[in-house]
């Protein structure tokens, strides 16, 4: 009707009352809720909307855990040496000193807040979260960090289908892990840990540690640095424990209100 | 005004300590004797190069850049150079009889035999020094894609610093 009503009057009319019933149908696509930064939060919607935790870009402050100087002293930019590299791997690597490499700490930092958001996010929907690492000489370190935020850690021989075959391992329906963390991805220096391929058929999201010798693929939240040293590994437990009780700290909190 | 500004951070940057004192001290002779002539002034107004050195030495000394590359490039690892044949001091983190686990803030620690000579005060906990032969112990085999690794540097023990075993 409007098309007709346009097509009668004269040109200069057209042009004007079409831009103008442009400009309302454009408005009229808008939101109608006020613009959060210039008029600051008038209605409840509002403030649900900005406080509503996945729409924060980071709300439990997990970036505030670590620095890079951190990182840097806890070793976590060392790397193996060139021979042993996964092609992978290359995106993360800052360059090589007398052929070993060295991360570069500023993606590793990046990778690791993301990483540390998404467990932060699971433990405050009460996910289970499972500890994963097969470094014999840091297992009982994997094993209390999972104790001391009440999640769970599995560092011995994984036998195969635990995630794939679990109604048969275990006997009857088992609710696997939300979450796996990696604390390193290898089982030795040649093959890969099943579980994180087991976690990728049972679309478990897993975060992992990923060495200049480790495949970074199957892994949701990949986090390029040193898996070998024990201060790098600590240094990881504590912030995955930190995020972790972050998470669940909130939830107690939304719980009780 | 701004070309002595500039004159001196370059000096504070690369000059050597002695030089940055020589006009501390100087700059201190002339404030007092300022402030013996004008004693009624508590604060004198400085202008030029003491005001802008007075500003350099009160500023609170923060490290110049702390991004990854700066810490990278003035870490002890980037110091080593070439590793092979460098003396390095490590700690005896874990012992399994004779073999005496030593970590020299690399990533991988190194395994050594306990020595012959004064062999009781190795204990967990002694500094040691050692030098380095290879920072990890990998080699590519034949027939292998990739190297295989051992997760070990590997030094040779040159003798004890510090052990909790001699008091």
């Amino acid at each position: 009707m409007t098309l007709f009503i346009l097509r009668s009057l004269g040109s200069r009319a057209r042009t004007a009352i079409s831009e103008f019933s442009y400009e309302r149908s454009r408005r009229s696509r808008l939101s109608t809720k006020p613009n959060v930064r210039e008029e600051g939060l008038k209605s409840e919607t509002d403030i649900e909307t900005y406080l509503d935790p996945l729409k924060h870009p980071d709300y439990f402050k997990v970036h505030e855990l670590f620095t890079i100087s951190d990182l840097f002293e806890a070793r976590v930019h060392y790397g193996h040496k060139i021979g042993s590299l996964n092609e992978y791997m290359k995106p993360y690597i800052f360059g090589s000193r007398q052929d070993h490499l060295i991360f570069d700490l500023d993606i590793t930092a990046r990778h690791l807040r993301q990483a540390l958001n998404f467990t932060a996010h699971i433990a405050y929907q009460g996910g289970i979260i499972l500890f994963i690492s097969r470094n014999a000489q840091m297992a009982h370190t994997v094993e209390t960090t999972a104790l001391d935020c009440k999640e769970f850690a599995h560092t011995r021989y994984w036998r195969g289908g635990i995630f794939t075959n679990s109604q048969c391992i275990f006997g009857a329906t088992t609710r696997l892990p939300d979450l796996c963390i990696f604390l390193n991805t290898l089982n030795n220096i040649l093959t890969q840990h099943t579980a994180v391929v087991e976690a990728a058929k049972m679309n478990i999201p897993s975060v992992g540690i990923v060495d200049t010798n480790c495949n970074p693929l199957l892994l949701t939240y990949p986090v390029p640095g040193n898996d070998d040293t024990p201060c790098a590994i600590e240094l990881y437990c504590k912030l995955f424990k930190e995020a972790i009780l972050r998470g669940k700290e909130h939830r107690q909190k939304d719980i009780d209100q | 005004m701004s070309l002595k500004n500039i004159i001196f951070t370059r000096l504070r940057n690369f000059a050597p300590a002695s030089i940055y004192c020589y006009d501390c001290v100087l700059l201190k002779h002339h404030f007092s004797t300022v402030s013996d002539s004008k004693k009624a002034d508590s604060e004198e107004k400085l202008s030029g190069f003491a005001k802008s050195l007075l500003k350099f030495s009160e500023s609170n000394d923060t490290p110049q850049t702390k991004t990854f590359a700066s810490l990278l490039r003035n870490s002890k690892f980037i110091d080593l150079g070439d590793p092979k044949n460098k003396i390095v001091e490590g700690t005896i983190y874990h012992i399994v009889n004779d073999d005496l686990y030593i970590d020299f803030g690399w990533k991988f620690h190194c395994v050594c035999p306990r020595p012959a000579k004064r062999g009781t005060e190795y204990v967990r906990g002694a500094t040691v020094k050692l030098r380095v032969n290879d920072l990890e112990l990998s080699s590519r085999f034949l027939g292998a894609t990739k190297d295989l690794t051992l997760l070990e540097a590997d030094c040779t023990l040159l003798g004890i610093v510090n052990s909790p075993a001699r008091q």
